[in-house]
């Protein structure tokens, strides 16, 4: 059987490469262990890689759904972006009862080179600021996500 | 009902109890159901094929002593209507026809078991897909947990305050603010080299006639003008690598 990955494995990998010399990458362990880069070259967007089985998941968060102005309207021009932006897709997730958060993914397979799970997780993290830009006006608030400055 | 209906369903039920984890263990039941649905139909069917097998390769071992019988008895029936002896020969021709039917039998038998060995090939081929997508569909929803959990782990870190979450926009405007700070530093380093440097200075004495301009056409002329002359080139002789015996 094909060389996979596991969490821990890609974690050893990704800390050995050249990206770790862009940003900060940690493992968060536990029962299903999972691994957070962040890039400054992406405004240390929080880039979550979990590996399950055959399967890589690289995701980050965009924005939780209490945020969205019109949330028909923003999920159909998500809806319309997916076929479009062919690597990532926006997703909806429930961080707990009553709080849904959108999230960028992407799937590998776990069988993946090293060279390719990297260049994901740049292009997801780059497809995820490219959203944050080109979606902004269907948020509200816009004074308290760019009060947030650390 | 199909796998997607299945979830859907799920999802549905869920939302009327008003927020809890979309996806969750009970998706994961629902597909390890499947897989067991899956496997068990699996197992089945290598079962009969296996049967399937073994019984046409029965079939299959009765033919041929058939057919030497009817060989045999082929040759039979020549010689004795060599010899005249018709009754003898009417009576073997009465084996050879009840044995050239029976071959007939075995014939479709055979082909109906190859059929049904194909299908049963067909439909193992088809389950072990299904159950290698399923396996894949429980490694999406695992993964998509662990997404759920390592995200609500953030959130609860911050579930004093509002959307403290670090999100998308918050990165956006992280570098936004970058880029600010980056221009600003250039503009400012550009003002520097501007003051610093003597280019202010430059730019008014050669206005005033009193820098010499490198690059104008006029300066270029001049430095070829004054040039020391080259000797002259080598004029062309062309009759000097002729063949003697052309001369």
């Amino acid at each position: 059987m094909a060389f996979q990955w596991t969490t821990a494995a890609l974690y050893e990998a990704l800390i050995a490469s050249e990206l770790n010399l862009e940003g900060k990458i940690e493992l968060n362990d536990g029962l299903e262990p999972n691994i957070s880069v962040q890039l400054a070259e992406f405004g240390d967007l929080p880039v979550q890689i979990t590996v399950s089985g055959a399967q890589l998941m690289v995701s980050s968060a965009l924005w939780e759904a209490s945020q969205v102005k019109d949330p028909a309207r923003f999920n159909e021009l998500a809806l319309k972006l997916n076929p479009v932006n062919a690597l990532s897709n926006i997703g909806l997730i429930t961080l707990v009862p009553g709080r849904d958060l959108y999230i960028m993914f992407g799937e590998l397979s776990a069988s993946s080179d090293l060279a390719h799970v990297i260049e994901e997780i740049r292009v997801l993290a780059d497809n995820t600021i490219e959203a944050a830009e080109a979606f902004a006006d269907q948020l509200i608030a816009s004074e308290i996500n760019s009060g947030v400055q650390s | 009902m199909s796998l997607w209906s299945k979830i859907f369903t799920m999802f549905r039920a869920r939302a009327n109890e008003a927020g809890e984890a979309v996806v969750d263990a009970n998706a994961l039941r629902i597909l390890d159901q499947e897989i067991r649905d899956a496997s068990e139909a699996l197992r089945k069917s290598r079962d009969d094929l296996t049967t399937m097998m073994a019984q046409r390769k029965l079939s299959f071992n009765k033919v041929q002593p058939k057919q030497n019988k009817i060989a045999e008895y082929s040759g039979f029936i020549e010689q004795l209507l060599d010899r005249g002896d018709e009754t003898l020969a009417r009576e073997v021709a009465q084996k050879l026809a009840d044995l050239e039917r029976e071959t007939e039998a075995d014939e479709v038998l055979l082909t109906q078991y190859d059929g049904n060995i194909e299908n049963l090939k067909k439909s193992i081929l088809q389950a072990e897909s299904t159950i290698s997508r399923l396996k894949q569909q429980v490694d999406s929803v695992k993964a998509t947990e662990n997404v759920q959990r390592a995200q609500a782990a953030l959130a609860s870190q911050h579930s004093g305050t509002n959307t403290a979450l670090r999100t998308a926009t918050d990165s956006l405007e992280r570098i936004k603010q970058k880029q600010l700070e980056r221009a600003a530093k250039y503009d400012a380093a550009k003002e520097l080299e501007h003051f610093g440097g003597d280019h202010d200075l430059k730019a008014k004495l050669a206005h005033a006639g009193l820098l010499e301009d490198h690059s104008s056409a006029d300066s270029v002329l001049a430095r070829f003008k004054s040039r020391p002359a080259l000797s002259a080139p080598p004029a062309l002789r062309l009759d000097v690598d002729k063949p003697k015996s052309n001369v």
